[in-house]
C-alpha cells in the first residue's frame, strides 16, 4: 500500500452503508406520496402481432379505473430508443416480442386494477414469428420493423492486413463455432418509478431505481415534448442495476410520466418479478464463428471472425455492445492479418441490451477456448501460447491501434496467477490423469456395464485460465467527459455531488475518498447529495466501467480547484512566504515552515468571510479517440485494462455437476481507490461470471421465456463458488485519478471461459456452448422442455 | 396478487373439520403455506376457485414429533426446521432428516411442513421418495371416518391424492426400521443449495451376510411423482451385492423408470445419470451409507 | 380481521384483510420499508423477517398468520442510532453494495447466531444461502458473520 496516500487504497465504510444496514436506505418503490396512483400493464400472449384494434368498453365504467393510458396520450414522440428509436412505448399498432406493452391502466389498487386486464378485448393478427437469428437475413424473412427495410440492425467490419496472406503462411488452420445463452441481469429490486406532476411551469419529477437519470431524463423529456429542464430526474436508492436498468427505466419513467401528466396525480410503477424478467433487455447470445492460422510456434498468423448476436425485437444498445467485441474479437494478442464481421440482428426474441461485460464476455469465451485448443494441439502449454501472442507495450492491436502511454500488464497479470496458483503443475497433473469422460448413447438410455463408474473416479480436478483486455471507458462510442460539484461549507463540512449515479457498487464512497484525499479531510465531513438531473451537470451513463475513471476525475479535478483556492488564500491570510508550501491533512491546514496554522473549519470560515468561492464544478473529458468504421481501425480506447483469471473445479462425470472450487482474479485496475470497493467488485463479478459459465439461462420458446422467476432462473447462492481470491496489480496511468481505471467489468467477463478451461482440463473434452450445465456438460447438448408450461401453475 | 379470500383459525381438529363440511369446494388447508400464499399470489390455477384458507396451526392433534417404540409420529403442522432439530429423528429416520436438510432454504423450512410436501404432491417433493422407503402411512380425519393410509396408496398423480375434500391429513407415521437397515438419500439440483430437484432417490437396506434381505426403492423427479419400486425389490431379495448385481440392479431401476415415465425431454439426462446415482448409492453401502 | 403481534419490541393490533400478506402489512401498513420484495415467491429473500426468532420469507406468511407472534424487521435490529455488532460488521467488511438485499441478510444471520453463536462457514452459508445476493459474491458477507460470532465469543 502506498504510504503517501491517506484514504485512497483504504479500506474505508461506505456512505451509505449506515442507511443500507438499518433498512432506512429508501429504494424506487419504498416511496409513496399523497393521492399517487398504481397503474398495471396491458399485454397478449403473442411475439409478433398486428394491433387491430383494442376495446376498453368493458371495463370504461369501472370504479377501479382512474385512466387508461394509451399511445393516444403521449404528446411527443411515440418511439424511443437508447440509439434509434423503435420501440413504441405503448404498442398499440404492433407487438414485436411478448414483453410488449400495449395500454396501461391506472387507479387506486393495484389488485383491483389487474382484476380488469382480462375484460379488455384485443384484435390482433398474429404475423410469423422470427426466433432463429440466423434467419433474420433471409430474403424471405418476416421484418420486424418493416420501415428499416431490413432485420439487420448493425454490421461492424474491421480489416487489418491481408487474411489470406496470413491463412497461406499458417502451419495450421483451425475452425470452431460457439455459442453463447441469453441471460437475465438479475438486480434483486425489480423495477420501480414513480412520475410526479410539477405543474405547468415545472413539468414532472421522475423518481425511482434508475440506472442513468440524465438518459431517463432524455427519453421523458421527448415523449412529454418537453425541454430537458422540466424533467427533473432523482434517483432513489438503486437495488442492482449491472447495466440493466437503463432503457427498461426510461420507458418505465416515460409511462408513468404520461399518466402523471394525464391524471395530475403521482403514478407508480412497480414490476414483480415475472414482469421484470419478461419486459427487460437481456444479454445477447452470440454465435461466434473463429478460423484461425497459426505457426507450429504457436504464432498466431490470421484470424477470422463472424459473429451474429441476436439483438431481439429493439435495437437498444446493439450497435455499441456490438462495436466492443469487434474491437476485442481476437482477444488480447497481436495478430497481423485480422477479418472481423460483428453484425446484430432483429428477431422477435426478448431484445438484448447493456449488461455488464457488455459484448465481452461471448468472444471472451470463444477466443479463450480456442487459444487452449491451438496448445493443446501444438503441445504447449495455456500460458505458453499467451506468451507467445499476448499484447505487450508497443504492440499493433487489430484496430490498428499502438499500445503505448500505459503500461501493457497482460503477460504480468499471466505470470502472477500462474505463480499464485501453481497452474502449470496442477494443469499437467490433471490432464495426465487419464479421463474417463462417459460417452453416453442417446440411442440406449440404458448404460451398459463399463460405463458404471467407480466411487473414485467420480470426481475430476480441473484448471484453467483466461486473460483479456478491455478498453476503458466509452472509446469511440461517443461523448466521454463527466462532472463533479463540490461545496465547502464554512464549518467545514463538504456536499460532494456528481453526475455520474451510483448504482450500488460504490461509486459516491470512491467519490468522497478521492475528495477527501486531495482537500486533506476525513470522510466523515462529507456529505454525497443526491443526484437530481437538476442540479448536477449531465456526465453521461454510469457504463462501461468508466466510474472511477471519468467521475473520479471530474471529483479530483474539482477538488483541486478548491485545493488550489485555499492553498493561495492561507498563504495570504496567514502572511506566508512565497517559497513557503501548505499542506491539508486530517482536518488539519500545515504550513512547511510553521508547523499546524490552523483547522481546515477554521481556515474555511475564514476564507468564507473574505468572499473566496468554495464551490466548484470539476470536469473530465477523455483523450480523443478515433474510429474508421470502413476498415474498422483506429485507437479505439485511449488505454486499456488487464485480466488473468485462473478457475479450479471440480466435476462430477456421472452428473455433470461443476463445483467452483476457487477462482483467482489477477486484475489491473490502476491505482485501487476505495479497496473495499474493488474488492467486492472482483467477488461479485466473479460470482456473476460463474453463474454464466455453469448454469444461468434464459431459454425461449416462441420468444417466450420460461425462466420468468428465482426459482427456475438460478443464480449462484452462498454456496456455489467456493473461494475467490482477488489479487490487484496496482500501477500508474496518465488517465483517471491517480492512474486509477477500470474494474467493474473485467471481473465479469474472463471466468465463464476460465471455467470452461478448467472443465476441459478435467474431462478432456471441449465445449462451445454456453452454459456448462449438467445435460452440456455430459452430452454437450441442451435438452429443453417442448414448451413452456409449468406443471405447478397449471 | 393475492386473491380476496377468508382465513380460519380452529382451536382444534373437530372445528375444522366442522369449517371444512361446510366449504368444501372452495377450501384450502395450510400449514406453512409456502406453496398455497406463492401460488394464490401468482394466480396459479391450481388455487383458482381458493376462497377460503384454513390454518391449522393451533389445532393440538397436528403437533408434536412424537417417538413411540416402533414409529415416530409427526403432525401435520410439524416443519423441516422441526425435524431437522430432532435429535431422534436424526437418529432413527436419518434419510428423512437429511432430506429435510435438502429442502429450500432455512426461511422456507422454518415454514414448510412434511405434510404439506408430500399433500401438495409435486414430482420434485424431495422427502416423499425418503417417505416411501420408510413404509409411512397417513393419518386422515373426516367428520365422519378416521382412516391412515400407506403415504403410497395416498398419492395418485402430479399434484393429486386421494384425500377426500372433507378429510384433513392429521400425522405421519413412520416405522422406525430395525438397526440392521442402512440406507442413503440423493438430490441432485441444478445448483448446490435451494435447488429443484432434478433427480432424488431413497434406499434403505438390509442385509444378511453379504445377501439382500430386503431392499426398498424410491425416487422423485424422474418418475411423474414419487415412486416405489416393488418390482425392482422382489427381484433383489436375496441376492448378492456384488458389482455386476448392483449393476445390473441400476439399469433395471433405468428400465423400470422408462416403464413408468416414458421417455421425456430430459430422459437423455437423467436416464443415465440415475442408474449411475443409484449405482453410487449402492455402492455407499459397502462404506455403510447414513 | 384482527391481528395482534408483537412488532421490534411493541404490541401492536391491527385490523387488515385476511388475505393480506406480512409483508404488505409491514410495507404498506406499518411504514416499514426495509423490508424488500424480490421474487413474491419465497426463493430470493430479501422479505425475510424474523417470525418467534426465525427466519421467515414474509411473502410466503399471511399477516393473519402472524397472529400472537413476535415478529422483528431490520428497523428493529439497530437500537435507535447504535449499530448491532452484525450490522457494523457489514459495514467494516464491505458487505453491503446495491444494499437492496442487506436487510434480509442481517436478519438471517442474526438468526443464525441467536441459535448459533459459533457457526462454520459451511453453517453460515447454508443460513444466508435462501438469500439471493447479485453484487457482493457473498465473500465479505461471510467474512462480516464469521467476524461477529468471533468477537461474541471472546
Amino acid at each position: 500500500m502506498n504510504e503517501e496516500f491517506s484514504v485512497v487504497g483504504k479500506k474505508i465504510i461506505r456512505e451509505d452503508g449506515f442507511d443500507k444496514v438499518t433498512g432506512q436506505a429508501k429504494f424506487g418503490d419504498d416511496y409513496k406520496f399523497d393521492g399517487m396512483l398504481h397503474s398495471v400493464m396491458l399485454r397478449i400472449s403473442e411475439a409478433h402481432a398486428k394491433i387491430n384494434s383494442i376495446d376498453f368498453s368493458a371495463i370504461e365504467k369501472s370504479e377501479f379505473l382512474f385512466s387508461i393510458i394509451t399511445s393516444a396520450d403521449i404528446p411527443g414522440t411515440k418511439k424511443v430508443g437508447m440509439i434509434k428509436n423503435d420501440q413504441l412505448v405503448f404498442c398499440d399498432e404492433k407487438v414485436v416480442t411478448p414483453g410488449d406493452v400495449l395500454a396501461m391502466l391506472v387507479g387506486e389498487s393495484e389488485s383491483q386494477l389487474r382484476s380488469l386486464l382480462s375484460k379488455i378485448k384485443v384484435d390482433y393478427t398474429p404475423l410469423p414469428v422470427l426466433n432463429d437469428p440466423k434467419k433474420s437475413l433471409d430474403k424471405d424473412s418476416i421484418l420486424i420493423h418493416p420501415e428499416t427495410g431490413t432485420n439487420l440492425i448493425v454490421h461492424h467490419p474491421l480489416r487489418k492486413g491481408d487474411i489470406e496472406k496470413g491463412f497461406s503462411e499458417s502451419d495450421e488452420i483451425l475452425e470452431q463455432t460457439y455459442t453463447t445463452q441469453l441471460v437475465e441481469h438479475s438486480y434483486i429490486e425489480p423495477e420501480a418509478v414513480i412520475a410526479i406532476p410539477l405543474g405547468t411551469s415545472q413539468g414532472v419529477k421522475i423518481i425511482g431505481s434508475i440506472q442513468n437519470p440524465f438518459t431517463t431524463r432524455r427519453f421523458v423529456a421527448n415523449v412529454l415534448n418537453l425541454p430537458l429542464t422540466k424533467v427533473r430526474v432523482h434517483q432513489a436508492h438503486l437495488g442492482g442495476s449491472f447495466g440493466g436498468k437503463d432503457d427498461t427505466m426510461c420507458i418505465l419513467s416515460a409511462r408513468a410520466a404520461v399518466a402523471a401528466m394525464k391524471t395530475n396525480r403521482p403514478v407508480k410503477i412497480r414490476y414483480t418479478r415475472e414482469e421484470s424478467i419478461l419486459e427487460s433487455y437481456k444479454r445477447h447470445p452470440y454465435i461466434l464463428n473463429y478460423k484461425v492460422g497459426y505457426a507450429k510456434n504457436g504464432k498466431i498468423k490470421a484470424m477470422k471472425v463472424d459473429i451474429l448476436a441476436d439483438g431481439g425485437a429493439y435495437v437498444s444498445m446493439s450497435p455499441f455492445v456490438t462495436w466492443r467485441t469487434v474491437v476485442q474479437a481476437t482477444g488480447p494478442y497481436e495478430i497481423e492479418n485480422v477479418h472481423t464481421d460483428v453484425r446484430a440482428v432483429y428477431t422477435n426474441n426478448p431484445y438484448t441490451g447493456a449488461m455488464r461485460g457488455f459484448g465481452s464476455p461471448q468472444p471472451i469465451f470463444a477466443q479463450e477456448s480456442l487459444m487452449d485448443e491451438i496448445a493443446a494441439r501444438l503441445r504447449m502449454t495455456p500460458d505458453e501460447i499467451r506468451r507467445v501472442n499476448g499484447l505487450k507495450v508497443g504492440s499493433v492491436t487489430a484496430t490498428g491501434q499502438i499500445l503505448k502511454d500505459h503500461e501493457v500488464n497482460l503477460v504480468r497479470v499471466l505470470d502472477v496467477a500462474c505463480g499464485n496458483t501453481d497452474f502449470i503443475t496442477k494443469w499437467k497433473r490433471n490432464k495426465k490423469k487419464k479421463s474417463i469422460a462417459v460417452e453416453l448413447n442417446s440411442l440406449s438410455p440404458i448404460l451398459n456395464d463399463s460405463q458404471f463408474i467407480k466411487q473414485n473416479d467420480l470426481i475430476k480436478k480441473g484448471i484453467g485460465l483466461a486473460v483479456s483486455f478491455r478498453g476503458c471507458s466509452l472509446g469511440a462510442e461517443g461523448t466521454d467527459a463527466a462532472a463533479a460539484y463540490i461545496s465547502i461549507q464554512n464549518d467545514g463540512s463538504v456536499y460532494l455531488d456528481c453526475g455520474l449515479a451510483e448504482n450500488g457498487q460504490g461509486l459516491r464512497t470512491t467519490y468522497s475518498i478521492i475528495a477527501s484525499e486531495v482537500l486533506g479531510i476525513t470522510t466523515d465531513k462529507i456529505i454525497y447529495l443526491e443526484l437530481d438531473t437538476g442540479i448536477t451537470p449531465d456526465s453521461g451513463p454510469t457504463v462501461a466501467s468508466r466510474s472511477t475513471l471519468m467521475g473520479g476525475g471530474a471529483v479530483k479535478n474539482a477538488a483541486e480547484i478548491l485545493l488550489e483556492r485555499l492553498e493561495k488564500f492561507v498563504k495570504a491570510e496567514f502572511k506566508l512566504g512565497e517559497d513557503d508550501f501548505v499542506s491539508f491533512r486530517e482536518n488539519l491546514v500545515f504550513s512547511r515552515r510553521k508547523g499546524l496554522i490552523a483547522k481546515f473549519p477554521e481556515v474555511c470560515k475564514l476564507a468564507y468571510s473574505r468572499g473566496v468561492s468554495l464551490a466548484s464544478i470539476g470536469w473530465y473529458k477523455s483523450p480523443n479517440v478515433y474510429w474508421d468504421e470502413e476498415f474498422g481501425q483506429g485507437d479505439a480506447y485511449f488505454t486499456y485494462v488487464y485480466g488473468c483469471q485462473v478457475a479450479e473445479v471440480s466435476v462430477n462425470i456421472a452428473t455433470g455437476e461443476v463445483y467452483i472450487d476457487k477462482i483467482t482474479a489477477v486484475h489491473d485496475p490502476g491505482k485501487v481507490i476505495n479497496r473495499l470497493g474493488a474488492e467486492g467488485q472482483v467477488y461479485g463479478g466473479v460470482t456473476q461470471g460463474a453463474g454464466y459459465g455453469i448454469f444461468e439461462e434464459i431459454t425461449t420458446d416462441k420468444g417466450f421465456i420460461r425462466e420468468l422467476n428465482f426459482d427456475t432462473y438460478t443464480i449462484p447462492t452462498s454456496k456455489d463458488i467456493d473461494e475467490i481470491k482477488p489479487i490487484f496489480i496496482e500501477g500508474k496511468d496518465s488517465y483517471g485519478p491517480w492512474g486509477a481505471k477500470s474494474l467493474g467489468e473485467p471481473t465479469l467477463e474472463l471466468t465463464a471461459a476460465a471455467i470452461s478451461n478448467a472443465v476441459c482440463n478435467a474431462l478432456g473434452k471441449r465445449f462451445f456452448n454456453l452454459p456448462l450445465n449438467l445435460e452440456e456438460v455430459l452430452l454437450s447438448k441442451k435438452l429443453r422442455p417442448a414448451d413452456i408450461k409449468r406443471g405447478s401453475l397449471l | 396478487m393475492m386473491p380476496p379470500l377468508g382465513i380460519l383459525f380452529p382451536k382444534d381438529l373437530n372445528e375444522a373439520l366442522n369449517a371444512l363440511a361446510l366449504n368444501q369446494e372452495n377450501v384450502h388447508i395450510i400449514a406453512g403455506g409456502t406453496d398455497v400464499i406463492p401460488g394464490l399470489n401468482q394466480e396459479s390455477n391450481r388455487f383458482k376457485n381458493t376462497r377460503l384458507l384454513i390454518d391449522i396451526n393451533k389445532m393440538p392433534e397436528v403437533k408434536g414429533i412424537n417417538v413411540g417404540t416402533e414409529k415416530i409420529s409427526i403432525g401435520a403442522a410439524e416443519t423441516f426446521s422441526d425435524i431437522l432439530q430432532n435429535e431422534v429423528v436424526q437418529k432413527k429416520l436419518p434419510l428423512l432428516w437429511k432430506s429435510a436438510g435438502t429442502i429450500g432454504s432455512v426461511q422456507i423450512r422454518n415454514r414448510a411442513t412434511l405434510a404439506g410436501n408430500f399433500v401438495n404432491n409435486a414430482p420434485c417433493a424431495d422427502s416423499v421418495p425418503v417417505l416411501l422407503v420408510y413404509n409411512a402411512t397417513v393419518e386422515i380425519e373426516s367428520l365422519s371416518s378416521k382412516r391412515e393410509i400407506f403415504l403410497n396408496d395416498f398419492l395418485s398423480a402430479p399434484y393429486k391424492t386421494k384425500l377426500n375434500k372433507d378429510e384433513i391429513v392429521t400425522r405421519i407415521n413412520i416405522p422406525i426400521p430395525s438397526k440392521k437397515f442402512t440406507g442413503d438419500f440423493y438430490k441432485l439440483g441444478r445448483r448446490r443449495a435451494v435447488a429443484i430437484s432434478r433427480i432424488t432417490l431413497a434406499m434403505l437396506i438390509s442385509l444378511n451376510d453379504n445377501m439382500i434381505d430386503e431392499i426398498r426403492i424410491a425416487s422423485g423427479a424422474v418418475t411423474p411423482i414419487g415412486t416405489r419400486f416393488f418390482d425392482l425389490e422382489k427381484f433383489a431379495k436375496g441376492k448378492k451385492i456384488e458389482d455386476q448385481f448392483l449393476k445390473e440392479l441400476s439399469k433395471m431401476l433405468g428400465e423400470q423408470i422408462i416403464q413408468v415415465t416414458g421417455l421425456r425431454w430430459s430422459s437423455e439426462y437423467k436416464l443415465p445419470v440415475v442408474q449411475q446415482m443409484f449405482y453410487q448409492l449402492l455402492k455407499g453401502i459397502e462404506r455403510g451409507s447414513l | 380481521m384482527e391481528v395482534r403481534f408483537k412488532l421490534n419490541g411493541k404490541e401492536e393490533e391491527v385490523t387488515t384483510e385476511p388475505y393480506l400478506r406480512l409483508i404488505d402489512l409491514l410495507r404498506d401498513y406499518f411504514n416499514l420499508t426495509g423490508t424488500k420484495e424480490g421474487c413474491g415467491v419465497g426463493e430470493c429473500g430479501a422479505c425475510t423477517v424474523l417470525m418467534n426468532g426465525r427466519a421467515v420469507n414474509s411473502c410466503l406468511v399471511l399477516a393473519a398468520q402472524a397472529n400472537d407472534s413476535e415478529i422483528v424487521t431490520i428497523e428493529g435490529i439497530a437500537e435507535g442510532e447504535v449499530l448491532s455488532s452484525l450490522q457494523k460488521n457489514f459495514l467494516t467488511y464491505g458487505a453491503v453494495q446495491c444494499g437492496f438485499c442487506t436487510p434480509g441478510m442481517v436478519l438471517s444471520a442474526s438468526a443464525l447466531l441467536d441459535q448459533n453463536p459459533n457457526p462454520t462457514e459451511e453453517e453460515i452459508k447454508d443460513a444466508i444461502a435462501g438469500n439471493l445476493c447479485r453484487c457482493t459474491g457473498y465473500k465479505q458477507i461471510i467474512e462480516a458473520v464469521k467476524e461477529t460470532a468471533k468477537e461474541t465469543i471472546e
